[in-house]
């Protein structure tokens, strides 16, 4: 039996611990590196290849070659296979540049004659046991002229808005360069997929200040950017029919070379990461500068130098990551986090990659005609330390910022995971439930165990206690559903009465002891409470009615809608402190929470000041002190530390509340003291998101680590208060 | 300080008016919880009591918010209140009366909305119309409306003749125990066939099984479709406020009431029939009609597995840490760890049930049990088990230190004792120690139980939902489904307040689940309390 009761409370205890190890066991994953690793290589026929990429599943990636050949590499097998594409009775056309979009996956090629062709690989996926089974079909979509008859294409891009395609070509022969635009349009019709139909062609070249160089186009094809040889960017957006010049900057500036070699658009098509010559990384992204009315790009990450002069870049379709590589360096970075996830220096000369769309496999090509297959595990790119405790500048902001938005709309939406306004918002939560909580608590419980008639004190000490029982789901139900709304018209009649109570209880007392012996003799010591009870509910109902009244005085303020002078506390706080009136605010949150917490302070502060020993509070009185410099002066200071430690207690309690916070404030992570305006609590937030997070994924690991921030500071303010309880306890222990 | 010595004092001692600052502190303290309760008392008692339905004449040209009124508003008063947008009079002065009055009025199929808000001022008058009828329907709620007459096959029956009302109370009366008839064939019957089916089906089982469950099956499904259409058979035809004529099959009615024709009796006892609805029967109309007796069940039952577990590992641990383990600086910082985790957030807790219960072992047994139902998880998904252990997880350090404090109360002496008496430890610990400390004990479980029906951030995530279809313990094999989701009276309130889509319409209810809650808590609590004074009182010497 013995053994048995051993191993159970060892048992409980190691369950008890496990709970810390397990939750750990969740988050580590998230501060980990990104590892890659080479799965295989595989030999194909040498060839002048001008582009490559992959399926989704990784299985089957393609190789353009010069002719309009598509190479398609079996990575199961190691084999590969041409497969020659039909361009139909356009000939075979001698292919000058080829660029893939990706969204669609279909590749653009440009010939020597001032053509383009859309061709698309067909991809097709068949379940077979474990693996998917992908078979190729190619096809030519279509071959058009495109800007000047007979002149090569050097690049081409293009983007598929759904209902119209945008094809960039960048021509030259030699001399000038020119870059023309042409719109297809495709018909919907009620027989299923329409044709496409010419729309017109646009000459940009005009808008190009220099020679331009490479092009790049966004996904659904509203935007257009073009390098120029020296280094400048002219950003372009297609709007109601018509080009504009929105923008041209030098991404480079600053830099000896100014050169840009490499540029593509990151997932999203928000940002463009440029590698200049000299091995200079940046990031661009489109946010609206300040009195700005159109998006423009602006210098949001700077990441270390390659090292080397860059040959490609690439991005994904998952995330916001994107490959650069040039020389014998490649390596994997992350727009968001700024962080350089991978980074090698290769024995070999990378010349093409990309990346598979579930960011798992990354293909190499190098010059020696050997595909190199690369495994990418990396599953948590979008943490780390600066993505949960730094500010990170987001896309589509104009300055680095703690944010926390988890999902988004779309799939290209920018998770941003910051913990900051989480834990801004518990301690927001706590100060404001202490603030209400602790002097009532405190006051309270020095009534109680030193003012109160004795023997009253086994009754109202349950009946406190009362208050510790009342769930809190109810307390926040409450507080949302019939405080907050009664409060919302009420403010100036609670400033009232939150002033003015104490102000007439001391007043009060003061006139009381001045009346003489015959009339003071009517209330007995300990029965202060019993009288004063009447009196409050009298004063503050008196208080609560006055409220309009001195919001008619203090608080008028212009209407914004009709402009007439209106009393009304709820637009006279936006107007005289710039901050919002939430009808859901800290200070509803604090009232309720100090349900919460008031009897746990109340409970401990009561038991550390009784157990005051009886001796030193008569040998006070003996010496003629009165009953309050007694409590004040001799039983406080002895009893201060277990009265510290109920303090820490209630704050323990005060910053695990979940259900009232989730109730009654309104959820919305945002950074300001303002007592009228929500927040969003680390508790809450876990209640709220984990339902629905996906299993392993990035959120729910960083809800997990909200989980494991708690916990440890619970764990520290308990330990300490623990620490102090029983210190005391040694310290006054009866025999 | 006796009173004496206060009364010979000539002038008043110094720092008086501070006694009386903190004697506010107390004063407001209590008012806090007397007026929480009271809030609660005073919102939750009156749903169930029967209210009258009244008519409000409008005055002239005030546009009627009930669509095709008229110039009345036909339903009960919800409550008065301040308008938040300030009334204004013709001329554009604020009005000294700026209260409005919500009425209810039900007919949701006719008018769109549940709710209408008149100003106070523009009321003319108030009358209560006698012969008005409230009927609760099993869709679109409550409503109100003068009968017509009662149409039946063997023929059609006036609202003003004589037999109507009884007419009319004994086919609402069948339709009643129809509705149960059918209740029972498509739950509890076909639901077993179905189970048995689904059984079958991923086991691969005989098809000539299957064949003869599924020509059970299809004799039962006739019945009920039998039964239904005997429902829809008889009609009520009543005609609304407004005037618009309704025709109701009396298998949708659940039950009606004369609301301005009863005395105080007769509303005393529908009240009291109200109250036993309330707890028995099943939910409506997403959660905002009907009973909550699912909730209670699921709320029971969890609480119970949870005691089941929490108390014998937790009685077991404090005797191992009070009783076995080397009292020294490992023992001190394992119980100033289980009482750190007192303090823990539940959220936490449910955080682990739902990483390691739910997804880790859930997943495992599921994998290793139930591998032919995969995808669809049965334990890896959350349920009454996975729940019971993450609360008995969170409660065990209430029941620890409980247990703990009340073992340490029992004397030395006692101990000492029997074991000289030739005792061994493990038979001191189990005829004398444990009956000594068994008040404490139940304290602690007591405490725990009052915790865990209370808690419901932790229940969110490891299985508890808004509506579940079957109770956890049923009269089928095996009997207790632990893997069955359920409901809860905590979550309860939390989704009707803020997850359901009419929360106006829903506060009735959740007040009066609140009032449930809160007596079932503040019942428990209160019970532990004094069984802890009684026992802080006989122990006293021994005790700190």
């Amino acid at each position: 039996m013995t053994v048995v009761i051993k191993l159970g409370g060892a048992l409980v205890i190691a369950s008890v611990l496990g709970i810390f190890v397990f939750i750990f066991l969740q988050i580590w994953p998230l501060f980990r590196a990104a590892r890659v690793n080479e799965l295989k290589t595989v030999t194909v026929p040498p060839a002048a290849y001008v582009a490559m990429g992959v399926d989704e599943w990784g299985a089957k990636p393609f190789l353009v070659e010069a002719d309009g050949t598509l190479l398609f590499v079996d990575l199961g097998h190691g084999t590969s296979e041409k497969v020659p594409v039909d361009f139909g009775d356009a000939g075979e056309p001698r292919i000058t540049s080829a660029s893939l979009n990706k969204r669609e996956m279909k590749i653009v090629l440009g010939t020597a004659d001032g053509r383009y062709a859309l061709v698309s690989p067909g991809y097709k996926s068949k379940a077979v046991g474990r693996s998917p089974h992908v078979t190729v079909d190619p096809k030519v979509e279509s071959v058009r002229p495109i800007g000047l008859p007979g002149v090569p294409v050097l690049d081409v891009a293009y983007g598929d808005s759904g209902t119209e395609k945008l094809v960039v070509a960048l021509q030259g022969d030699g001399e000038t360069n020119t870059v023309t635009a042409a719109l297809t349009r495709r018909k919907r019709s009620l027989m299923g997929a329409g044709k496409d139909e010419p729309a017109g062609e646009f000459d940009l070249t005009g808008f190009i200040p220099g020679r331009p160089a490479k092009l790049l186009v966004s996904a659904n094809g509203k935007e257009i950017t073009v390098v120029t040889d020296s280094g400048d960017v002219v950003f372009l957006a297609y709007r109601e029919g018509k080009f504009e010049k929105l923008q041209t900057f030098r991404p480079f500036g600053d830099l000896a070379d100014p050169r840009v070699n490499v540029a593509t658009f990151i997932f999203g098509d928000v940002s463009i990461a440029f590698g200049s010559d000299s091995g200079a990384n940046r990031v661009f992204s489109l946010f609206y500068p300040p009195g700005g009315k159109d998006r423009v790009f602006g210098l949001t990450h700077e990441f270390p130098s390659l090292g080397a002069s860059p040959v490609f870049a690439v991005s994904t379709l998952r995330n916001k990551a994107f490959l650069i590589g040039g020389g014998h360096t490649v390596s994997l970075r992350y727009s968001t986090t700024d962080t350089v996830r991978w980074q090698s220096h290769l024995g070999f000369q990378a010349e093409l990659a990309t990346i598979s769309g579930k960011y798992e496999r990354m293909l190499l090509l190098d010059t020696t005609g050997r595909l190199h297959v690369y495994e990418i595990d990396d599953p948590h790119p979008d943490s780390g330390w600066k993505a949960l405790f730094g500010k990170l500048w987001y896309e589509g902001s104009d300055a680095p910022k703690w944010e926390w938005q988890s999902t988004g709309g779309s799939d290209d939406f920018e998770p941003k995971y910051s913990l900051v306004p989480l834990v801004f918002g518990t301690l927001k939560g706590t100060v404001y439930a202490m603030l209400f909580a602790v002097p009532i608590a405190l006051l309270a419980a020095l009534y109680t165990s030193q003012f109160l008639a004795p023997g009253l004190r086994a009754v109202i000490k349950p009946v406190m206690e009362i208050m510790a029982s009342l769930p809190s789901v109810v307390l926040g139900f409450l507080a949302a559903i019939y405080i907050a709304p009664m409060i919302e018209r009420q403010v100036p009649s609670l400033l009232l009465v939150a002033a003015g109570i104490p102000v007439i209880a001391a007043f009060f007392g003061w006139f009381w002891s001045t009346l003489p012996i015959r009339t003071r003799k009517w209330i007995a010591p300990g029965n202060e409470w019993l009288v004063f009870l009447p009196i409050l509910l009298v004063c503050g109902w008196a208080l609560w009615s006055l409220g309009p009244a001195f919001e008619r005085i203090a608080f008028v303020t212009t209407d914004p809608d009709t402009g007439r002078k209106i009393a009304d506390f709820r637009y006279w706080w936006p107007a005289a402190t710039g901050a919002s009136f939430d009808q859901r605010n800290s200070l509803v949150v604090g009232f309720m929470m100090g349900f919460a917490v008031i009897p746990i302070i109340f409970t401990i502060t009561e038991d550390a000041l009784s157990n005051v020993p009886l001796s030193l509070r008569t040998a006070s009185m003996a010496c003629g002190a009165s009953r309050w410099q007694t409590a004040l002066r001799v039983v406080v200071p002895t009893a201060s530390a277990g009265i510290f430690s109920a303090l820490m207690v209630g704050l323990g309690r005060a910053v695990g509340e979940t259900m009232i916070v989730v109730m009654a404030t309104g959820n919305t992570p945002i950074m300001e003291w303002n007592i009228f305006s929500g927040m969003r609590t680390l508790s809450a937030n876990i209640a709220v998101e984990l339902p629905e997070a996906p299993h392993n994924g990035t959120l729910y690991r960083t809800l997990f680590l909200g989980a494991l921030l708690l916990f440890l500071i619970t764990f520290a303010v308990n330990t300490v208060a623990e620490i102090l309880r029983q210190r005391l306890r040694e310290k006054y222990k009866t025999v | 300080m006796s009173a004496d010595n206060a009364l010979t004092r000539t002038h008043a001692a110094p720092g008086e008016p501070f006694v009386w600052l903190t004697a506010m502190g107390l004063a407001v303290g209590l008012l806090m919880v007397f007026g929480l309760l009271g809030i609660i008392v005073a919102n939750g008692l009156p749903v169930f009591w029967p209210d009258r339905v009244v008519e409000a004449q409008l005055a002239p040209g005030v546009a009627n918010p009930v669509p095709g009124g008229g110039s009345t508003v036909v339903g009960e008063v919800v409550q008065k209140r301040i308008k938040r947008v300030p009334i204004l009079g013709p001329g554009g002065e604020v009005l000294a009366d700026q209260t409005e009055v919500q009425f209810f009025i039900g007919n949701r199929d006719v008018y769109g909305a549940t709710f209408a808000f008149v100003n106070n001022s523009d009321i003319k008058s108030l009358t209560e119309p006698p012969g008005i009828f409230r009927i609760e329907r099993l869709e679109y709620g409550i409503a109100f409306g003068f009968p017509v007459a009662l149409e039946s096959a063997a023929g059609s029956i006036a609202a003003d003749s004589p037999d109507f009302l009884s007419r009319l109370d004994k086919a609402v009366a069948a339709a009643t125990a129809r509705r149960g008839q059918i209740r029972h064939i498509e739950k509890i019957e076909i639901g077993r066939i179905n189970a048995r089916l689904n059984d079958l089906r991923v086991r691969d089982g005989d098809p000539a099984a299957m064949a003869a469950l599924q020509a059970d099956y299809d004799k039962l499904a006739a019945r009920a479709r039998e039964l239904r259409e005997e429902q829809k058979a008889d009609i009520f035809v009543y005609r609304t406020p407004t005037g618009v004529e309704r025709r109701l099959p009396v298998g949708e009615i659940v039950s009606y009431s004369l609301p301005n024709q009863m005395g105080f009796f007769a509303r005393a006892a529908l009240c009291a029939h109200n109250v036993w609805n309330f707890l028995s029967e099943e939910p409506r109309e997403a959660n905002t009609e009907g009973g909550i007796f699912p909730a209670i069940f699921g709320t029971f039952v969890m609480t119970l597995l949870m005691s089941l577990a929490v108390v014998p590992f937790g009685v077991v641990a404090a005797i191992y840490l009070r009783e076995y383990a080397k009292q020294g600086f490992f023992v001190r910082s394992v119980r100033i760890a289980v009482n750190n985790l007192a303090g823990v957030p539940s959220i936490v807790f449910g955080v682990f049930g739902l990483g390691f219960f739910v997804y880790f072992v859930g997943g495992s047994i599921d994998r290793g049990l139930f591998s032919e139902y995969l995808p669809t998880p049965t334990f890896g998904t959350g349920g009454i088990f996975w729940a019971s252990l993450t609360l008995a997880l969170m409660t065990v350090p209430v029941v620890i230190v409980a247990t703990e404090e009340a073992v340490a109360a029992v004397p030395r002496g006692m101990k000492e004792g029997s074991l000289s008496c030739g005792a061994s430890k493990w038979q001191t610990i189990q005829r004398i120690v444990l009956p000594a400390s068994l008040p404490g004990i139940l304290t602690g479980m007591i405490l725990a139980m009052a915790r865990g029906a209370g808690e419901v951030a932790p229940l969110m995530l490891v299985g508890v939902v808004k509506l579940a279809p079957s109770l956890p313990v049923d009269g089928e094999f095996p009997f207790i489904h632990l893997e069955r989701k359920f409901m809860h009276l905590g979550f309860y309130i939390y989704d009707l307040g803020f997850q359901s889509p009419d929360s106006e319409a829903a506060k009735p209810m959740v007040f009066a689940t609140t009032l449930l809650l809160i007596l079932l808590v503040v019942v428990l609590n209160l019970t532990a309390i004094l069984i802890r004074e009684k026992l802080r009182k006989k122990y006293a010497l021994g005790a700190f």
